[in-house]
């Protein structure tokens, strides 16, 4: 019986994104996304990095590819593929840190493809991305990336993807270095520690909505008009469940 | 043309095979499945490593980056120590690898770890002198009664009566608004997974892609 139920839910809301997509396409839908100010704060980090001589530093978090926690490193990549297309296209490519070996060819290949979307391909060089340590060595890590943040120029970094406690020591090196910092993580702990370090935090699921916010593709887009009504759905059914057993007992 | 597809072909029948292991508790297909994706994830930390490795012996000859040969120098000691180990010679009376372990990166990392709570401490320092605001005391409030709340009732010169209150306060924070505001926020991430993986499977996300 579960078994019907969960391919049924599968089923529905592939239609549902199908059907919301289309309407974005079509022009249909009056779906507006919110204002997220870490998202607005993003869109400008490239111009200025390019301005001062500066550079910009992009980390992807220590979850890899192969787990459960795969869609967290495959939303933080999104902020990577906006960013680097930015910042290749005026040759100013962004330190990129990884902290699971299965990033590295995928932050790699983010790398390149802007390179190529900015017909600048004979200027990419292998290694533009570094693996830090591996997803076991949190403190390592955060040793790693704030060696980083003091020995290169950087004005501004984007920590996006899945961290620990360590994100309180990457991200007050990068507050005393007056480096501007933008944290977007799924993690409870990390986003309590995120939250004291910066202003500018992108809270669990707003995580998910990066291609939407910075991509504005309609599949995306879409998928949040499901997300926010999944949400509903969810919220109505927990007040109605417990009315429910309130009035009964 | 292929070449743009092929990756994509793969992807979705890869997450298509995972979900039928998962859905009809498949064991065959899961352990395939979770063999590749432990061979690749092998493959891609040993690429790391020589990235690492290959990343700052570049700023030791370019840059005379002394980091770097400080890192370059440990990855080679602690190589030398795991191929003794793998020879069988015995260099500090046991294996060198778990020596090299425990005198030198546990200690480091344990130092870090202690050295967070500083850090935080600065930083909410810090968050009160950027910016007074209402989100701003209520963080520290809730930290001092966190504080407090798992210390204070511990102590006997504390009245039982003030002890209690604390106690119940710092309870009620922890497994209500904590909990609630912990469970909400897991409940958002879940349906952002959801989304995410469907537009995996359905191939409108292709993060390995142009």
């Amino acid at each position: 019986m579960s078994l019907q139920i969960v391919i049924a839910i599968l089923l529905l809301l592939t239609m549902l994104l199908f059907l919301a997509s289309r309407q974005i396409r079509l022009g249909r839908s009056n779906f507006r996304l919110r204002p997220l100010p870490a998202y607005e704060k993003l869109s400008g980090q490239v111009g200025r990095a390019v301005e001062s001589g500066q550079k910009l530093h992009i980390s992807l978090g220590q979850a890899g590819v192969t787990g459960a926690e795969t869609a967290t490193s495959i939303a933080a990549t999104q902020f990577l593929s906006a960013l680097a297309k930015d910042s290749c296209a005026n040759n100013t490519p962004p330190i990129v840190t990884v902290g699971n070996g299965t990033l590295l060819p995928l932050a790699e290949n983010q790398i390149r493809n802007a390179y190529d979307a900015a017909d600048r391909l004979y200027q990419y060089q292998p290694n533009h991305a570094q693996f830090i340590a591996q997803t076991e060595d949190n403190f390592a890590f955060a040793a790693g990336v704030t060696s980083e943040l003091m020995q290169n120029k950087v004005l501004s970094h984007v920590l996006a993807g899945r961290y620990g406690a360590e994100i309180g020591i990457i991200g007050e090196a990068a507050n005393r270095q007056n480096i501007q910092q933008i944290i977007a993580t799924d993690d409870p702990t990390a986003l309590a520690i995120g939250t004291a370090v910066s202003e500018n935090v992108i809270i669990g699921e707003e995580l998910f909505a990066a291609g939407a916010y910075i991509k504005k593709e309609p599949s995306q887009i879409a998928s949040l008009q499901v997300q926010d009504l999944l949400r509903w759905v969810i919220a109505i059914t927990i007040v109605g469940v417990t009315i429910f057993q309130f009035v009964t007992q | 043309m292929l070449t743009k597809r092929l990756p994509t072909v793969i992807a979705i029948s890869m997450g298509l095979l995972t979900l039928i292991g998962l859905l009809f508790s498949a064991p065959a297909i899961n352990r395939i499945t979770l063999t590749w994706g432990a061979i690749l994830a092998a493959i891609a930390l040993l690429f790391g490593v020589f990235n690492l490795f290959i990343v700052h012996i570049r700023r030791l000859l370019n840059e005379r980056n002394l980091y770097s040969g400080v890192l370059i120098i440990s990855m080679l000691l602690v190589f030398i120590g795991a191929l003794a180990d793998e020879l069988g010679m015995d260099l500090v009376g046991g294996s060198t690898v778990n020596y090299l372990f425990q005198n030198v990166q546990l200690p480091l990392e344990s130092a870090l770890a202690s050295l967070l709570a500083f850090f935080l401490l600065f930083a909410i320092v810090n968050l009160l002198r950027r910016r007074r605001s209402l989100k701003t005391v209520l963080f520290l409030l809730t930290v001092i009664f966190a504080l407090i709340g798992s210390v204070l009732p511990r102590l006997s010169i504390i009245p039982e009566s003030a002890s209690s209150l604390i106690a119940t306060i710092s309870t009620v924070i922890d497994t209500v608004v904590v909990a609630s505001g912990v469970r909400g926020l897991i409940l958002g991430i879940a349906l952002g997974t959801v989304m995410l993986s469907i537009r995996l499977l359905l191939g409108m996300e292709r993060p390995y892609n142009k």
